[in-house]
């Protein structure tokens, strides 16, 4: 970390500074629900915003991949079509996300700049800026730590923010991160040799808090890139997937998606909404036709695009940041810690 | 592609049926200028959209050296199909692509070529085999093998009848049933293996219909001795976005609307659903 990248503020400055921000962007943060659940959600004072949460079920990517993402406008004129891309040019600040989750946003960048970039994915990512919440106490089903993505960040954030006592300490990673302080200056100094101290002090011990929640990747990665997974076993634990989808539509790192045309008004807009590859129709063919008509098919795909060699040649990451929402949300038990071992040990728990 | 996602709004030239459930349109751009930009390989495909209704991936069934417009040969079997059906000339539709890979006819240069297609397994290789015989001095002979269900199910009929009358082709077709005034060969399409003259060390094979028959037809051909990675076909799946990113149409790490649609052999057998 270079100096001139450690700042730390007092934290009876934070709201000012997040004030502050909200005037140049529309803040986007950990919010607690009407039932006491967290959500991010837009906020209009500091003063809604949480510091001391268990993550949000809803990942925020929806900020960056909204569940229906209109991308042309069509109307007609008298059976003459026109259309009109929309771009999505509002600017946002996503502060207090977890690591787990800033990891996750990076991961779809990248695969939206793979290959043909993206341009209305990327639009949008231009216009959102990344604040992290560095995780001193990890959550009980995370398992950030074998998918390098937590429970502290290296690098990928805009600004990575570490609670000390009586102070935020402050990694600016990028240009676009600096700029988030531009105005705040007199409240921000850079940070004491104690203060980064203590902070590497508190990644230490968030990093021993790891014991028991893990995924060993690697062999089940050698396993599933080669095809030596028996089918008896995708079998078994194909028998456990309720086909609900949930673990794609709370993953991260999901982005699956297809596209549709939506009446609106006097005319129609062609929307990217998510789908799920662990629906049956997914790969449904007009004739009937279905290349994946079972379970076991679509769970090895799953786990295929997340964990294979392959696609973590053209990604550079697993699919996977640890962040343990497939563990809450699966009823079948399927998550990606239990399969990766069941592939591991050859068999499966059921 | 500026937009990954914008179609180009095209109107429909004309239609042509081939097939109670089959049809040819003819298309061409709004914009003149967007058209005659528009350039691309055969054996790449299009995304087309009734707007309103969806969009779904189309094979260009006509040669790049024909620009006048483009065309597309259809089957009706789906919500897309069915509302691109219900339109006609003068009906505008949206265009998105070109997609995919398609052949690559440099490496068919100075070869002999061989197309094997089934029912509506023709029209991707169609664009192919026009290109083929608008440029007919850089390949070497030319035998096409076609068949369908019954004579009616047949695409391209007067084309058939075209290419049956140049003496720079050889062309056998096949019926699985006769109809009444039929004359022709009854018989799966193997059966015009036998009756062709094959040369497995210098053909290119193009092979491309229903799953079935490219199954057998290539078990066929490799017994013949050509070789794994000079059999060529083209895949489908359900497929959504055309451009590498939903996932629709993934076999293992690789997408068919863009590593694909067209593989060879060697690549199909060693692909991990």
């Amino acid at each position: 970390m270079r100096p001139d990248d450690a700042l730390s503020i007092a934290r009876e400055d934070l709201p000012e500074w997040l004030a502050l921000l909200g005037t140049r962007a529309q803040m986007i943060a950990p919010t607690s629900g009407p039932h006491g659940d967290v959500f991010y959600s837009p906020v209009s004072s500091p003063d809604e915003i949480l510091w001391e949460f268990e993550n949000s079920l809803q990942p925020p990517k929806r900020f960056l991949l909204p569940q229906t993402d209109p991308l042309v406008k069509i109307h007609s004129d008298g059976g003459r079509f026109h259309l009109e891309p929309v771009c999505d040019d509002r600017r946002q600040i996503l502060v207090n996300l977890r690591s787990c989750d800033l990891k996750g946003l990076l991961y779809l960048e990248r695969v939206h700049t793979y290959d043909l970039p993206d341009p209305s994915y990327l639009r949008r990512s231009e216009n959102r800026s990344l604040v992290s919440l560095a995780c001193t106490e990890p959550c009980p089903p995370g398992f950030c730590i074998c998918c390098d993505a937590g429970p502290f960040l290296r690098h990928g954030f805009d600004l990575q923010m570490t609670m000390l006592s009586d102070r935020m300490f402050v990694e600016v990673g990028s240009d676009k991160g600096r700029s988030l302080l531009e105005g705040a200056e007199s409240m921000f100094r850079p940070a004491t040799p104690d203060e980064i101290a203590k902070r590497e002090a508190l990644e230490a011990a968030a990093r021993d808090h790891f014991k028991t929640e893990t995924c060993h990747f690697g062999s089940a990665m050698r396993r599933i890139s080669t095809g030596r997974v028996a089918e008896e076993l995708w079998e078994a634990m194909g028998d456990w997937c309720l086909e609900c989808g949930g673990c794609t539509l709370i993953c991260p790192t999901c982005y699956c998606f297809s596209v549709k045309d939506r009446r609106v008004d006097e005319g129609w807009v062609r929307c990217r909404t998510w789908d799920s590859c662990q629906y049956a129709a997914f790969t449904l063919e007009a004739s009937g036709h279905n290349p994946r008509p079972g379970r076991k098919d679509r769970m090895k795909r799953r786990f295929f695009h997340k964990v294979s060699a392959q696609y973590y040649q053209r990604d550079g990451d697993v699919g996977c940041v640890g962040c343990g929402r497939c563990i809450k949300v699966c009823m079948g038990t399927t998550n990606m810690p239990a399969v990766v071992e069941a592939i591991r040990k050859g068999e499966w728990h059921g | 592609m500026a937009d990954l996602f914008s179609p180009s709004v095209s109107t429909i030239l004309s239609e042509r049926d081939e097939t109670p459930d089959t049809r040819t349109y003819q298309l061409r751009f709004r914009d003149s200028q967007e058209h005659e930009r528009f350039v691309f390989r055969p054996g790449q495909f299009l995304e087309l959209s009734v707007f309103g209704v969806g969009e779904a991936p189309f094979c260009l069934a006509s040669s790049p050296t024909r620009r006048q417009f483009l065309e597309v040969t259809v089957r009706r079997t789906g919500q897309v199909t069915d509302a691109l059906h219900a339109l006609g000339p003068g009906d505008e539709i949206g265009v998105r692509g070109p997609c995919g890979n398609g052949f690559d006819l440099a490496a068919a240069e100075g070869h002999d070529l061989l197309f094997i297609a089934g029912g509506i397994g023709l029209p991707p290789l169609r664009g192919l085999i026009w290109n083929i015989l608008d440029e007919r001095d850089r390949f070497g002979r030319v035998t096409i093998l076609y068949g369908a269900r019954t004579p009616t199910d047949l695409v391209y009929k007067d084309e058939l009848q075209l290419w049956q009358g140049r003496d720079d082709i050889e062309l056998f077709v096949t019926v699985d049933q006769a109809e009444p005034g039929w004359e022709g060969n009854v018989g799966m399409v193997p059966i015009l293996l036998e009756m062709a003259e094959l040369r497995p060390a210098s053909t290119l094979t193009y092979v491309c219909g229903p799953p079935i028959m490219i199954k057998f037809v290539i078990q066929d051909l490799l017994m013949r001795g050509f070789a794994e990675e000079r059999v060529i076909s083209t895949l489908e799946r359900t497929m959504q976005c055309g451009v590498g990113k939903c996932n629709h149409c993934c076999i293992g790490h690789l997408y068919v609307c863009r590593d694909g649609p067209v593989f060879n052999y060697r690549q199909i057998r060693e692909m991990v659903e």
